[in-house]
Formats: C-alpha cells, sequence, structure tokens
C-alpha cells in the first residue's frame, strides 16, 4: 500500500557540495590553492562518527558511492518525491562550508560566492521544490553584505545562513548584514556548527555536546533579543534550525521575567521578549525529542501559540526526523501549521500554496 | 503463512543481512560471525529506517564503567542505519539502551541449506 503523502515545507535539507564540483565557480588564487594546494576545511571533531554511516543515513549514500546529499536526483527519489514535499530550503554542506569558515576570511568570502552560484545552478533552478539559504562569510560583514546584494534578489533564496558559533550576532556590528535582509525580504536561518558551544571546547563526549546544542541556540536568541535587533528590523525574522523546541517556553518565560527586573538595562525594547519570539523567531523541530501528544500538546500550550513550529527533516542526516514518525499525532489544522504553514507564514519569497 | 524458505545459507556471508519477504512482510535475515541465523522485520521500531541498511557490529556493554570501554557481543547488534540505535540479536532484538522495547522478531531454523522462517 503507498504511504500517505504529505505536502510537507521542510525547513532544514542538507545538500552537499563536493570540493571537485566546487572549483568551476571559484576565482583565482582560490581556486589554485584548493586545487593545486590540496586545501581542505579542518574540522577536528574528537569523536567517533555517531552513526554507521558517519553524520549520514546509511541508506541515503549513492549506490556508486558518492555522499549523502549529493545528488538531486536520488535526493528526489528518497525524499521529495517519497514524502510528497511542496517546498524544501536549502541550508548548505558540512564542508566546505563558508559560512562556517573560521579564520582566513578572503577564501571564506570566494567560498561563499562560489556555493551560492553552485546552489543555485544546480539545486534552485533545477527543481522548483527547492529554495536556497544565501551563504556568507559574515566575519567579514563588508564582505558579507556584497554578498548577499550580489545574491540575496534571486526569487529562491529565502534566508541568510549564520552559524551558531562563537560569534554574538546581536552585536551592532552585524547590524548591516541584518539590514541587507530586510531589503531583500530574507529571512536569517541559524544552524549550529562544528566547532564546539561548550566553554570553547569540546566535552569529553559527542553526547554531551549533542545534547547541549540547544544551549547554543539561546544564546544567540537571548543575545539578538536583548541587543535590540528585531526591534531595529521589524521585517527580521529569525529561524533557529536544528535545536529541538522543548527550551522554548523556559526560555520565553526566563527572559519575560527578567525584562521584567532588568529593562532599564534594555530600554530599547518594545515589546516583551516572549512577544518578539512569538512574533520573529521561529523554531524547527528535528531533532524532535520524542514526547507523547500529552506532552507535545502540553509544550505547544506553554508557549503560548501553536504557530512557531516548523517541521524539519534534517535530511540526509543521520539524526533525520520522519514526517511520519517524529511528531505524536495532531489535529489537521495543528499539523498544517506546523508542518507547511507556519513556514510559508515566515517567509515571505515561498509561494502562496498551490492550488492543483 | 507459517513458515517459508527465504534464501540459501549461502546467500549471505557471516556478518551480512538480507533483505527478503515472509509473506508480504519484508524482512531482513541476518547471519553472525558463529552462523547463527536471525530474522527482524525490515523496520526501525523508532522511526521507521529500513534495517537492510543496518551494520551487524559488536557494542561496548554496560559492564563499562567510566573511562574503561568493555566491547563485546561480536556481529551480534543490529545498528540502525540513521540514528544508530542497537538492537541485541541474540536476545529478541531488544535494544540496549532501553530493553523494552524489541524488534519484530521472526523464528529461524536451518534445514539443509534452507533458511526457514517460521513464526
Amino acid at each position: 500500500m503507498a504511504k500517505k503523502q504529505i505536502p510537507l515545507i521542510d525547513t532544514d535539507i542538507h545538500e552537499r557540495v563536493q570540493y571537485k564540483d566546487i572549483l568551476e565557480y571559484l576565482d583565482e588564487p582560490f581556486k589554485h590553492y584548493m586545487k593545486n594546494c590540496h586545501w581542505i576545511q579542518e574540522k577536528h571533531m574528537p569523536y567517533t562518527q555517531p552513526a554507521t554511516a558517519g553524520v549520514d543515513r546509511a541508506d541515503a549514500i549513492l549506490p556508486d558511492g558518492r555522499p549523502a546529499g549529493s545528488d538531486l536526483a536520488f535526493m528526489q527519489e528518497q525524499l521529495l518525491d517519497d514524502v510528497g514535499h511542496e517546498f524544501g530550503i536549502l541550508t548548505g554542506a558540512l564542508d566546505p562550508s563558508p559560512s562556517s569558515m573560521h579564520g582566513w576570511y578572503e577564501m571564506a568570502a570566494a567560498l561563499a560566492t562560489a556555493y551560492n552560484d553552485w546552489q543555485i545552478e544546480h539545486w534552485l533552478e533545477k527543481d522548483e521544490r527547492l529554495y536556497g539559504s544565501v551563504h556568507i562569510a559574515s566575519q567579514d560583514r563588508d564582505e558579507a553584505v556584497k554578498e548577499i546584494e550580489r545574491v540575496g534578489s534571486h526569487p529562491k533564496m529565502v534566508q541568510i545562513l549564520l552559524p551558531i558559533d562563537d560569534i554574538m550576532w546581536g552585536d551592532p556590528y552585524y547590524h548591516p548584514i541584518f539590514e541587507a535582509a530586510e531589503k531583500h525580504d530574507l529571512m536569517i536561518g541559524m544552524h549550529h556548527n562544528e566547532p564546539p558551544v561548550y566553554y570553547g571546547k569540546w566535552p569529553r563526549y559527542f553526547i554531551e555536546w549533542h545534547t547541549l546544542i540547544p544551549t547554543a541556540h539561546m544564546k544567540i536568541i537571548v543575545n539578538m533579543i536583548f541587543n535590540g535587533v528585531f526591534d531595529k528590523f521589524p521585517k527580521l525574522g529569525l529561524m533557529m534550525i536544528e535545536g529541538g523546541f522543548t527550551h522554548i517556553p523556559h526560555l520565553m518565560w526566563k527572559m519575560d521575567q527578567q525584562f521584567r527586573d532588568l529593562r532599564h538595562e534594555v530600554p530599547w525594547l518594545k515589546r516583551k521578549p516572549s512577544e518578539i519570539m512569538k512574533e520573529q523567531v521561529r523554531i524547527t523541530t528535528q531533532p524532535a525529542e520524542e514526547l507523547t501528544k500529552k506532552e507535545f500538546m502540553s509544550l505547544i500550550d506553554q508557549m503560548g501559540t501553536d504557530e512557531m513550529l516548523c517541521f524539519s527533516t534534517d535530511y540526509p542526516h543521520w539524526d533525520y526526523d520522519s514526517p511520519y514518525r517524529a511528531l505524536p499525532n495532531m489535529e489537521p489544522e495543528l499539523k498544517e501549521k506546523i508542518f507547511s504553514e507556519n513556514a510559508r507564514a515566515f517567509y515571505p519569497k515561498l509561494p502562496d500554496k498551490r492550488e492543483d | 503463512m507459517k513458515e517459508q524458505v527465504v534464501c540459501k545459507t549461502s546467500d549471505l556471508q557471516p556478518g551480512e543481512i538480507r533483505e527478503s519477504f515472509f509473506g508480504k512482510q519484508n524482512i531482513i535475515i541476518c547471519r553472525t560471525q558463529n552462523d547463527n541465523f536471525y530474522a527482524f522485520m525490515n523496520q526501525c521500531i523508532h522511526q521507521g529506517a529500513p534495517l537492510g541498511k543496518s551494520l551487524l557490529c559488536g557494542a561496548t556493554t554496560g559492564e563499562s564503567t567510566p573511562g574503561d570501554y568493555h566491547y563485546c557481543h561480536k556481529d551480534e547488534v543490529i545498528r540502525c542505519p540513521w540514528h544508530g540505535r542497537e538492537f541485541d540479536m541474540k536476545n529478541e532484538g531488544r535494544m540496549l539502551a532501553n530493553p523494552d522495547k524489541k524488534l519484530v522478531s521472526f523464528k529461524v531454523r536451518i534445514e539443509n541449506e534452507d533458511v526457514i522462517v517460521y513464526k
């Protein structure tokens, strides 16, 4: 029996570039560094890989051995056609990952440009369901703004991707990035990054790091809200990707309570932090903590709105969430919001619902 | 469907998994290094991943203490191809981290070279 299709707007899909594929999009001398000097982006996660195929689903590796997420046709068959996606938001690769480069800003900027061009040509213009993220070398703010100006008006670019790492993005130094985002109707998507989120170091075990990823998300939300980003840029939205969602009620309660005591320090806030979150911050669901229906509905109640959560699969990574199994059963109206309408309402550049 | 020959013993090597059907049910047959055969439904009980893409491997055990790993069950553990959850074939397919949960299993016997699955 064929399974029921879900017209999903998937807010976290990882397409994957290979070094050899991005070469033709790189300017010199950066092409030279990659081709002749064999540059690769060094990563130093000191753990065993989490699952049987590295950080990928074992069944997402291509039959010819190419990495998971590197082939559109395979992704279409295994994910988009199989589930019935209406739209998917691409959130990028592991490495080379221009958004998460440390150091060597010139290479990072060149890589971001090359990556965006590759993404547009090979994904966004090849499947009408796929929408993209603008990658920027955001440590170099001015170069980042130039890149947003260059590709941000592409009709299928819906957000700017920033890493959750060791930069606190609410700092006014980065506000020109948000200004450029607003100008092009782009949202900000933030995804955690491989380097440490644990007092600047890796914890002893992967399971500690992976458990604590939501704390890195919380730091960013708190930082951006209290630095006044959302009041200064009222059209801006923030999608927090891949941190789970059960920390959200705690964060809203905590910030509101702190604000009642300490408002004098951040007088530029015009709204309660929880109101800012409800209006301008959205949360992807994966990796979904395994809640019962009662627990899940209680959590939605605690958030005070059912319009913040947006379903995400994280395909093709090992901790993929199945649209069929990751969340408890829920009423059709709520399911429609979480699986598509909340994301559609969030991203200004996503089309209205198709009338088939 | 009471019983069915699903493959020959030579169809899979020690340490390998093979997908097959028991009636209409998609199953996996697993062969350990000791030539024991096991059969389970080809679907993880967590989120439905295809277990035919699993890894048969060993596992660190509960005898481990902080800083001191104890490893055994050589090729007797099914590790899910998505989230890596571990299921002990020799213990009814029970999940190592939560033994109250187990894979849907089938009985297996070998006659001559035939691998026979039954309920």
